[in-house]
């Protein structure tokens, strides 16, 4: 079968516009290098959430398709407009809109193959699940990578230069980062920039796609975030349209910049409807995961096998302690910051910490120092929460932070955390297990 | 539309009618009638600024003229663009290619849009750009870019080739050079139209000239018919030791006027055989000794300024709109 030369060229030509990106650094490092790097910062702070970066892989995608659609794509459209390469394509006998959709085809599949790098590597080093809806991720991304890519048209119409689209994509990007819901989470953010963060695509974007990770009621109730990604997408690209320029060193004239003021119109309207219908009520942190503990997981703890308190595992001195340690310890400990941090979950886990540090450095006053842990932890908290935030070190080892180390008390030496994760389980079911009368003190 | 009802052969290959570009207040062309006949290499020649690039871009249909028509092949360009563009292969001025593509990459896409093309192989050979055929266009000298761009212009084996100043900033080994192509593009019978302010590249190598000042064709014909045309006189420049005395000079049959210009005499003539016959009798005569004899023919650039009052000025005037 003979395939027309139109189809042919025209598949040519996006079979092109892939192999030129994979030869442009700058569109490597804009496309897959700068996501990574978000990926590991994001892996750096959430990596011992259970599961680890499934809470923040919308977020991570967003990046990845915000990175190339609004950098990566008008770079690649500047930079051949201003070599005169689209005045050289208006010589073919193809309308050239058509290459232009064949561009954007081609930027469509980057998108996706850094999406799916940053889905495998989250995977392969720090063990985030896949997406729980695979079926959903498809419409998902492809309604955030129509609006992201129709915003990337707009700046290749605006930028008069590569330097340009590298200015104004970094007014849509930052923002978006800083308080629009995609680098810091909306629920960490004041309410002046979560009702702002309403007006930004980013906010629908990451609500579209986290569920793919972690929902399981498919895209039910996502409609206006899809009809605020089409909305915003569709303004942008229109303006786009209406602003292109074929020709090298061509200006834009006044009026025409009317346009830039209706794709601006598109993100206004959103977040007016969006607060109008209530759609901006202030997100909440979420609870830290202990405070999720009950009542029926703390009575269904064993406290079996445990070593015994005169041990060389996990050891606990008697109840009236010797005077082998220095009484300014207990004073440390007691006005220790880690210990006193305002999520009092994890400041137990702290404290649960030193006890394992101190032990399995062998310090000599390791006995002494579980004693004095126990005593900080029952004298400092409510014992509802000290319970659920020890039942949460036993049922949850890997959530949370773990100090391997605390120079301000003394211990200097670091073992390694998975160590120090283990042995806090021990002291934290000792320490429960006094707390529920199940154990002997 | 079928191609097979393209018409393929007209004496006239390109008809531009009083054809009419502003830009705002100004207008780039101003009623320029020219006809490009087929098989010849026909120049717009003028100095920068005077519209040919405005021209040949309404005769691509990368501008929209304000008025006028443009038949490429019969075809008229507003109704059909895209057969037109079948039939016509270009080379622009300002127009590049991305840095990494290869010029075997390129030849390949630009041949693909089309039914019939030349293999890129065949124009790597043909402008001699097998040794850079997978090189990236970034690292290509100026003379091997205009190569490409010629060869570009040719791959989907066009009747008409658009040169837009195929050989300004080049050196002068590859401005031959790529002359040298052209005529050859000629020779397999396509026509040519190229825009040059090179007044020297007009003489040489166009069969017919369009000279265009202002947006206005101002002069039309062959080179020789258009030197033919000039009232200007030819220059006979003679140096001898002694030097010969004016009213000597002045009394010779032919010559208009005599000047001097330091050791030597320029002495104008519309008869410079007959001027140069009696000069010699007249050293003879004189017992001088002959040291230089020159004779300056009139040429483009005294029809030029001939036709427009003003120098002929290659450099780009404050305001261009070409």
């Amino acid at each position: 079968m003979t395939v027309p030369p139109n189809v042919n060229g025209w598949t040519r030509h996006l079979l092109l516009s892939l192999a030129l990106n994979f030869a442009n650094p700058q569109a490597i490092v804009y496309g897959y290098l700068v996501p990574v790097f978000f990926l590991v910062a994001f892996g750096s702070l959430f990596r011992a959430d259970s599961p680890p970066l499934q809470a923040h892989m919308g977020q991570i995608l967003t990046i990845t398709i915000l990175g190339g659609a609004c950098f990566g794509l008008p770079t690649a459209l500047v930079s051949e407009r201003e070599q005169g390469v689209w005045q050289r394509y208006r010589l073919l006998p193809l309308p050239v809109g058509w290459l232009i959709i064949g561009t954007m085809i081609a930027r469509l599949g980057l998108l996706t193959s850094a999406a799916l790098m940053q889905i495998a590597l989250a995977r392969a080093v720090y063990g985030t699940p896949l997406p729980t809806q695979p079926a959903i991720a498809v419409p998902a991304f492809l309604f955030v990578a129509a609006a992201f890519l129709g915003l990337g048209m707009l700046i290749a119409a605006l930028a008069d230069t590569v330097p340009a689209v590298q200015a104004l994509g970094q007014c849509i990007f930052l923002p978006m980062i800083i308080i629009g819901g995609v680098g810091v989470p909306l629920a960490a953010l004041p309410n002046w920039a979560q009702h702002l963060a309403g007006f930004m695509p980013g906010r629908y974007a990451v609500e579209v796609l986290q569920p793919c990770f972690d929902g399981h009621n498919g895209l039910r109730g996502a409609g206006f975030r899809l009809a605020a990604l089409g909305v915003i997408g569709i303004a942008a690209g229109i303006s786009a349209i209406r602003l292109f320029r074929w020709e090298p060193g061509a200006r834009i004239g006044r009026p025409a910049r009317l346009w830039v003021a209706a794709a601006l119109a598109a993100w206004i309207l959103v977040g007016v409807v969006a607060w109008q219908t209530g759609r901006l009520k202030p997100v909440l942190p979420e609870p830290p995961a202990w405070a999720d503990i009950t009542e029926a997981q703390i009575a269904e703890i064993k406290f079996e096998m445990l070593p015994g308190d005169h041990d060389l595992v996990a050891p606990i001195a008697a109840p009236n302690l010797s005077p082998t340690v220095d009484p300014a310890f207990a004073a440390k400990l007691r006005a220790w910051p880690q210990g006193k941090l305002a999520d009092s979950g994890q400041s137990i886990r702290n404290l649960v910490d030193v006890a394992a540090v101190a032990d399995l450095c062998a310090d000599p006053r390791e006995s002494e120092i579980a004693r004095l842990v126990l005593r900080q932890i029952t004298g400092s908290f409510e014992p509802a929460v000290a319970r659920q935030a020890l039942a949460w070190i036993i049922l949850s080892p890997e959530d949370g932070q773990a100090l391997t180390k605390a120079p301000e008390l003394g211990l200097f030496r670091h073992p390694p955390e998975r160590l120090v994760r283990q042995r806090s389980v021990v002291y934290a079911e000792k320490y429960l297990g006094r707390m529920l009368g199940k154990l002997p003190d | 539309m079928s191609e097979g009802v393209l018409p393929t052969s007209c004496a006239v290959a390109v008809s531009v009618k009083d054809l009419w570009k502003r830009y705002g207040s100004t207008a780039a062309v101003a009623g320029a009638t020219f006809d490009v006949p087929a098989g010849q290499i026909f120049g717009l020649l003028g100095p920068n600024g005077a519209g040919k690039t405005t021209t040949l871009e309404c005769i691509l249909g990368l501008r929209q003229a304000d008025g006028g028509t443009i038949l490429v092949n019969g075809l008229d360009i507003r109704t059909h663009a895209a057969q037109a563009k079948r039939l016509v292969g270009a080379q622009l001025q300002a127009a590049a290619l991305q840095d990494k593509i290869t010029p075997r990459q390129a030849l390949d896409l630009f041949g693909s849009f089309y039914v019939e093309s030349f293999a890129s192989d065949v124009l790597l050979a043909r402008f001699g750009l097998e040794a850079k055929a997978d090189a990236p266009f970034a690292t290509l000298s100026g003379g091997l870019r205009q190569r490409l761009f010629l060869a570009l212009a040719l791959v989907n084996r066009p009747a008409l080739l658009v040169l837009d100043e195929p050989t300004s900033s080049l050196d002068p080994q590859t401005r031959r050079t790529l002359r040298s192509l052209i005529r050859d593009l000629r020779s397999d019978g396509r026509t040519v139209l190229l825009s040059t302010h090179d007044l020297q590249e007009a003489h040489d190598l166009c069969d017919q000239i369009a000279i265009l000042d202002s947006g206005r064709i101002v002069a039309g014909g062959s080179p020789a018919e258009l030197i033919g045309r000039s009232q200007s006189s030819s220059r006979v420049i003679v140096r001898t030791d002694p030097c010969l005395d004016l009213a000597i000079l002045n009394a010779l049959p032919g010559v208009a006027s005599a000047a001097r210009d330091g050791h030597a005499w320029t002495l104008e003539t519309r008869a410079p055989v007959t001027v140069l016959a009696a000069l010699v009798r007249c050293i003879d005569d004189a017992g001088a000794r002959l040291l230089e004899v020159q004779v300056r023919e009139p040429s483009l650039e005294d029809v030029f300024i001939e036709l427009t009052g003003r120098p002929w000025c290659a450099e780009e005037p404050p305001g261009d709109l070409s």
